[in-house]
């Protein structure tokens, strides 16, 4: 009797051992590359967004979670082989420093503050970083406009700091153009580029009289772009290119426009007065126009300190301005120098600091805080001339493209995925940096998934996509 | 801006779900989940008190006690992804107790404790559905005094008070951050009200071959209220939308099941039953928690599930080796509840095939043992979520359920 207890009890035993480890399967659509695809060599071609930059800066971090990074994850899925980015050593992991949130105001501005430790700087207050030649894949640098692609010298000491760091110092004078040239036994390319062609123009608020800060003319961006393409398919390579977003849906010109424009409208102020270009030259808006859709203008993230004072009598901006600008910023003197020679109207800007700042023709808004209807026009008219160049040398190459633009635009009233909600908020909408114009970690993984879907639709292939939710988002303090 | 700012800090808590779908647990009796889970329509003996009370007047005086061991496998594949992720579900235990006395011949008085509603899945902290849930444990347990009686030699009737009590634990990742990169936690938990319901059954002898059953147990609303809710991990900055302190309300229908059963005596030592429940599953209109203090700036969390009514179609057979030994098979089909674009993690639910083997052996008059081993597979599914706030992608579930109890007669 006790055999058959012991028997049935055994034989209930042994089947739920037996059965409880399997494991169900899913049989989802096999993974592959698909005939068209060969994905053993990956270099990325571009700017501060390939380099995995964010929060105003360049560190380890951003690197590792750069969108060519999570591409090759995923390509290494099916077939991709090794990539090498010029990552920063963990023990200056902090790279060029960055923007850490450390509070809100009592009004609710964030305060963020700078990461000094750990940097990669070869010197104190020097802009030059740890270098790192190795032959690299993520050939990222950030600032780097299509204008800038055939300058001598760009990767020289006197040049663009990110990209000395990566040119040996036997090929100092090489341009950008001849590193990618470089690059022979590439299989697959992502090229993302043409987005500082209008930006920084665009982020200094149209006001900079420097030749750095100008909107590329079309015909250079042209010649230059389609010598980058024409170099990276040389050998009849696959690739990606990617479009330039519109300057006015990223929180840097998002977020202080509608406080102001609510903080107007409650106040009954129809308009503001404001400086136009690099001169002098007064222009009037009406507050309705403030983030319009058309005749539009957006205020700089920059300007959030200044926001507050609009109405008031105040010259703190040019204050601010003049210890920053001045030769000599420890010495009292030279500043109150530099501070007469700003609000001067024959030297500066005929600024009378004791009327209302904002609106009035006296202590106008500056310039440098606000792109205009005029100078948003010479944007939004760039950035469809760049990205109609940008789509025809895809089609002319037969390249996948990922409309950036497009994608940016479509997901303006935000999106929900996997029970997190994103939008182009600033710091709540989890896909914006805190420099507001590039991306979190997260937001990059959701690049690069565009990016995967655009390459699966064009070659055929069935690249399986990135988990986003083990990218973080903005921390919180 | 402060208040804006902050206050949309984790604010997507919403758009994620909680609690369990099909949480349906039948798993009553050893001796029944051998054939199969039928049993309306036949005499099981004391677990009548569960699956006909009308049947309950014919049983003898005896106590069964038993409990299965769930071992459920649940598969998920995000949509366009490679990687297959298994949730980490422990052991479940469903149990159930039986006794029967004869106050008379005709009049039997009962009572049973059993597990009809439950459910316990542990998708843990990192995959990628962690906002919707991480981890769930729901628990009814049912207590039910009943009375039978033998109407004529072929109709008994009989009828049940439920009281039933529960608990629930809920967890899920908020996607908030600290400056360490760690993601804020939210766990509810609370135990429900006792509320009442019923289990009534008539029980037809129609020949010496042939009997029929129906049996229809109430729907029972659990409702917890005053549930504790915590928070951990919540940076400062988000603490406003996350307060100590903070309680819930929520209510979960039981849903009624209607079942006509038929019981064939095909021979001294065949017998052969069929089952057909109906579960009346559209009482789960939403899952709603409500909460004292807002939390993400809400009063209340609320997500669609608009479950529909199903039918389960259960077949099994018992033959009789000898007087001492029973062997049993049986099989079901139960339809799933949930619509599609209301999948959650709670419960990744679709249409469920059940196998079942069962063995009884009985040592004496008084007492004996009944193994039973059920496997049960769900189909593949794959689900946008987008209706239910749920984890889009495709889920697979399997269950090895063994089960032993002991009957003794007196």
């Amino acid at each position: 009797m006790k055999n058959h207890i012991y028997k049935s009890g055994m034989l209930a035993l042994f089947a739920g051992v037996l059965l409880t480890s399997c494991d169900p399967e899913i049989d989802g659509p096999s993974v592959s590359a698909g005939t068209q695809l060969n994905l053993t060599k990956y270099v990325a071609v571009g700017n501060s967004l390939t380099a995995g930059f964010g929060d105003n800066g360049l560190y380890r971090e951003g690197q590792l979670g750069s969108y060519p990074a999570i591409l090759a994850g995923q390509f290494a899925e099916v077939g991709g082989g090794a990539f090498v980015q010029p990552l920063f050593t963990e023990a200056q992991a902090n790279g060029s420093g960055y923007l850490r949130l450390t509070g809100f105001t009592s009004t609710g501005s964030p305060i963020t503050s700078q990461v000094t430790t750990n940097l990669a700087r070869r010197e104190q207050n020097s802009p030059l970083l740890t270098k790192f030649t190795d032959p690299i894949n993520n050939l990222g640098v950030p600032g780097i406009k299509v204008a800038d692609v055939k300058t001598p010298g760009y990767g020289s000491v006197q040049g663009n700091p990110y990209f000395e760091r990566i040119t040996p110092d036997n090929a100092a004078l090489q341009t950008y153009l001849q590193r990618v040239q470089q690059s022979t036994d590439h299989t697959f390319f992502s090229l993302w580029l043409g987005n500082n062609d209008v930006l920084s123009f665009a982020t200094a608020g149209g006001a900079s009289a420097s030749a750095s800060n100008q909107i590329t003319p079309v015909g250079v961006f042209e010649s230059n772009y389609s010598d980058l393409v024409n170099a990276l398919t040389a050998n009849g390579q696959e690739g990606i290119v990617a479009t330039i977003p519109d300057v006015s849906v990223v929180p840097f010109f998002t977020t202080v426009g509608p406080q102001v424009k609510q903080s107007l409208t409650a106040n009954n102020v129809p308009g503001m007065v404001a400086i136009t270009g690099a001169g002098q030259t007064r222009t009037q808006f009406a507050t309705a126009q403030i983030n319009a859709p058309t005749n539009g203008v957006l205020f700089t993230l920059t300007s959030a300190a200044y926001a507050p004072l609009i109405g008031t009598k105040t010259g703190k901006y040019w204050r601010d301005l003049a210890r920053q600008v001045s030769p000599n910023p420890a010495d009292p003197n030279i500043v109150r120098a530099t501070l007469q020679n700003l609000l001067s109207a024959d030297k500066g800007y005929a600024i009378d600091t004791t009327q209302l700042f904002g609106v009035s023709a006296g202590n106008p808004w500056p310039s440098a805080l606000l792109l205009d209807v005029a100078e948003q026009t010479l944007v939004k008219d760039a950035t469809i001339a760049f990205n109609n160049i940008i789509k025809a040398q895809a089609t002319a190459k037969n390249l996948a493209v990922f409309d950036a633009n497009a994608y940016f635009n479509g997901i303006q009233s935000g999106f929900v995925a996997n029970g997190v909600a994103y939008s182009p908020s600033f710091i709540t909408g989890n896909l914006f940096s805190l420099d507001g114009i590039h991306p979190t970690p997260r937001g990059y993984a959701i690049v690069a998934n565009e990016m995967i879907k655009a390459i699966n639709a064009k070659y055929g292939s069935n690249i399986p996509k990135a988990d986003e939710t083990q990218y973080r988002a903005v921390l919180l303090p | 801006m402060k208040s804006k700012i902050l206050a949309l800090l984790g604010s997507t808590l919403l758009t994620g779900t909680a609690m369990a779908g099909g949480y349906q647990v039948n798993l009553a009796s050893q001796r029944q989940i051998g054939m199969g889970h039928t049993g309306t329509g036949l005499n099981t003996g004391t677990s009548s008190i569960f699956f006909n009370p009308g049947a309950m007047a014919q049983a003898r005086n005896g106590v069964t006690i038993g409990a299965s061991f769930i071992t459920a496998k649940i598969g998920y594949q995000a949509p366009e992804s490679n990687k297959t992720i298994q949730a980490d579900n422990p052991t479940g235990t469903p149990f159930h107790v039986y006794g029967v006395y004869g106050i008379t011949d005709k009049l039997k008085a009962g009572i049973g404790v059993y597990t009809p509603f439950g459910s316990t899945v542990k998708w843990g902290d990192e995959w990628n559905g962690r906002f919707g849930l991480s981890e769930l444990s729901l628990q009814a347990i049912y207590v039910q005094p009943t009375l039978s009686y033998q109407i004529t030699d072929k109709l008994g009737v009989g009828a049940g008070l439920v009281v039933a009590f529960g608990s629930v634990n809920l967890q899920r990742v908020l996607p908030v951050q600290n400056s360490n990169g760690d993601e804020a936690k939210i766990e509810m938990d609370g135990g429900a009200n006792t509320t009442v319901g019923f289990n009534a059954g008539i029980h037809l002898q129609a020949s010496d071959k042939l009997s029929f059953g129906l049996n229809y147990r109430s729907k029972i609303n659990m409702e917890v209220e005053n549930g504790d809710v915590t928070f951990t991990n919540v940076p400062a900055a988000a603490g406003a939308n996350f307060q100590p302190g903070t309680q819930f309300s929520a209510a979960l229908p039981m849903p009624a099941t209607l079942s006509f059963g038929i019981g064939y005596q095909a021979s001294d030592k065949l017998t052969l039953a069929l089952d057909i429940s109906r579960v009346e599953w559209s009482a789960y209109k939403e899952l709603r928690f409500d909460f004292t203090k807002p939390v993400a700036g809400n009063n209340f969390s609320a997500n669609a599930r608009n479950y529909e009514d199903v039918y389960i179609y259960r077949i099994g057979g018992e033959y009789k080796v000898n007087d001492a030994l029973a062997v049993r098979a049986g099989a079901y089909l139960d339809k799933t509840p949930v619509e599609n674009g209301y999948l959650t993690p709670e419960t990744p639910d679709a249409d469920s095939r059940g196998l079942s083997v069962g063995l009884g052996y009985a040592f004496s008059e008084k007492f004996g043992v009944d193994a039973s081993f059920l496997y049960i597979n769900k189909k593949e599914r794959t689900d946008l979520a987008n209706l239910s706030g749920g984890v889009p992608g495709t889920f697979k579930s399997i269950a090895y359920i063994p089960g032993i109890a002991f009957n003794y007669n007196f």
